[in-house]
């Protein structure tokens, strides 16, 4: 059982970095710094809970801050550039940041062990939850819930003005200038938000797997991170969930048996699936064909 | 000062070949006004192909292994296009990055999986000849990396401005609508593009590989990021931007590695590149307005 624990925490952790993905996707924007906010986050709560002695809690809570606060940085100066110049700055960005925890030295000698990130050889010993007795599905119930929490906030923002305004930049930007938007304004904030959360995904990354490096970091996982909204579709947050499951899930450990394969078929089936369906799974005739679906049963039943 | 000296004209001869991996990047985005992330990996992966000669003839001369390296890379450039763009609606950019990302890792996972992921010799050229000035040494093998990328330059710009291809070529960059209307076929073009920027990277592929001594499927993500780090400080677009970006960039590394040490090199790069984003974000030669 501990098995699919594991199995759903990889997953939660994955569509949380999706979802980072997924708000500045919705303004059109790609950005493929994504891993580099996931790793400021993971390094900061790690190294908050080990060297500092805090608690889970607001660990994550700073790591969340810190990852906004490195986005919005990173924002300013990148989004000045349009399109795809940003997927280049921020592709160098992420690897500056990777490359950056490849030379960070910081160890604290604590009860005769030395603790901390040392460089290449990665960061050990991040052990809040065995040392507090969590057994796995604790874990995983700890981190679906801050999936949970965060996919409804962005379930919530889509229904809103924000929702309206991130979307109608990420349509024309055009058109959205001239009914008076801020682009550099709503570019930066979607860029913060996404960076917030992939700063707490960092941070609960780090904690579940007790042992962070910076390879972990790499331009694989930004490709997954934008991977999973943009083959979930942008219709909806489902679609990034459904991805992640679908890829962690089904392609990497349902494949298993497959041995080395597996990996051939991954960026095989990327391409496939951006020819057959290049707006994603979830796309817009597909939601609403789902709603129809719904209302007719939903309405059925209210009648019987 | 003579450290460098030496460091410097060994960067700047290396950086040919970042030279060679930009302008395949930047022609691809001026005329698709797209960008082929699997231009990197497939270059990579036509150098590779390259070495499949060897099994067959063992003992090949180096040229024969360079010259199949060469059209393999025409050929992978072709499929990229074939599988990442015809079918792709133009309308549709998300869907084409995502796929070019899935091709990087395909053609990666392809090269892993039939190496089992050992870096393999590669051949090279006057690799045991030295050109000395007192102290300071030019190797022969990174001159002819150097010669060998400037003669692709050269022949690249005879194709685009004095040929009729060219012609095409950046009439379909300038304006692709006016490029339709005057009845130039703007899919075959663009194939085209991706059959010619391929060529251009099997052999820089090459190149990297009988400068470095060997290849292996590590190179491929530091060749995508330098190469398009390249393409920006050129300016997108821009072929001798590139070129010009490509010198600088090898220079540039080469001196800071020694400097800083290897580990901290790319860091600095990663830095050019944003110095460069704030202050001049068109990159050397900013195309004129109205571009993406």
């Amino acid at each position: 059982m501990d098995f699919y624990f594991g199995l759903a925490q990889i997953i939660g952790v994955h569509t949380l970095i999706g979802l980072s993905a997924y708000i500045v996707l919705l303004t059109g924007q790609v950005s493929l710094a994504q891993a580099g906010f996931f790793a400021v986050g993971a390094y900061a709560a790690g190294m908050l809970t080990v060297l500092a002695g805090w608690a889970i809690l607001p660990a994550l809570a700073a790591s969340a801050l810190l990852g906004a606060a490195v986005a919005c940085a990173v924002g300013f100066p990148a989004l000045r550039v349009k399109g795809l110049m940003l997927v280049i700055a921020t592709l160098a960005f992420g690897e500056g940041v990777r490359l950056f925890f490849f030379n960070f030295d910081y160890q604290v000698a604590k009860g005769g062990v030395k603790l901390g990130p040392l460089g290449g050889e990665g960061f050990r010993q991040i052990r809040y939850f065995p040392e507090n007795g969590w057994t796995t599905m604790d874990v995983m119930l700890f981190i679906w819930a801050f999936v949970v929490l965060t996919m409804a906030l962005l379930w919530w923002f889509d229904r809103s003005r924000y929702g309206a305004v991130l979307r109608a930049v990420g349509e024309d930007e055009l058109a959205a200038q001239s009914v008076g938007l801020n682009l550099t304004a709503v570019k930066v904030s979607a860029m913060t938000v996404g960076g917030a959360i992939a700063g707490l995904g960092g941070g609960i990354y780090a904690h579940y797997t007790t042992h962070i490096e910076h390879a972990s970091f790499g331009i694989l996982l930004a490709t997954f991170a934008i991977a999973y909204p943009i083959l979930g579709g942008l219709g909806s947050v489902f679609g990034t969930l459904l991805a992640a499951v679908f890829v962690q899930g089904f392609l990497v450990e349902g494949l298993r048996f497959l041995g080395d394969w597996r990996n051939l078929l991954f960026g095989a089936l990327i391409v496939v699936a951006m020819n057959v369906r290049p707006r994603g799974f979830l796309d817009a005739p597909t939601l609403l064909w789902l709603k129809r679906l719904f209302a007719r049963t939903g309405g059925g039943s209210g009648a019987a | 000062m003579l450290d460098f000296l030496q460091a410097l004209s060994d960067g700047v001869l290396f950086g040919a070949t970042y030279a060679l991996i930009g302008i395949g990047f930047t022609l691809v985005f001026g005329v698709m006004h797209k960008i082929n992330m699997a231009y990197g990996a497939a270059s990579v992966g036509g150098a590779y192909c390259g070495l499949l000669v060897l099994q067959v003839m063992a003992g090949a001369p180096p040229l024969v292994v360079f010259f199949c390296a060469f059209l393999a890379g025409g050929l992978l450039g072709w499929l990229v296009y074939l599988t990442c763009f015809h079918f792709i609606p133009i309308t549709n950019p998300l869907a084409t990055l995502m796929a070019t990302v899935g091709m990087l890792l395909l053609i990666d996972e392809i090269i892993v999986h039939t190496t089992a992921g050992m870096p393999m010799a590669y051949p090279a050229m006057f690799d045991d000849v030295m050109l000395r000035v007192g102290e300071f040494t030019l190797r022969g093998d990174l001159m002819m990396v150097f010669a060998v990328s400037v003669l692709c330059m050269a022949g690249l710009l005879a194709l685009l401005y004095r040929t009729r291809l060219g012609l095409a070529t950046r009439a379909v960059s300038q304006q692709t609508v006016a490029a339709l209307l005057c009845g130039i076929r703007v899919g075959q073009v663009n194939a085209t593009t991706f059959v010619v920027t391929g060529l251009l990277g099997g052999i820089a592929g090459a190149m990297i590989g009988a400068s470095v001594g060997t290849l292996s499927p590590l190179l491929t993500t530091p060749l995508t990021v330098k190469g398009l780090i390249v393409t920006v400080i050129g300016g997108l677009g821009s072929v001798p931007g590139a070129i010009i970006a490509g010198l600088m960039v090898g220079g540039f590394e080469s001196v800071l590695q020694l400097y800083r040490g290897v580990t901290e090199r790319d860091l600095y790069v990663m830095l050019l590149l944003f110095v460069f984003l704030v202050f001049r974000p068109g990159g050397l030669f900013a195309a004129k307005g109205g571009r993406d």
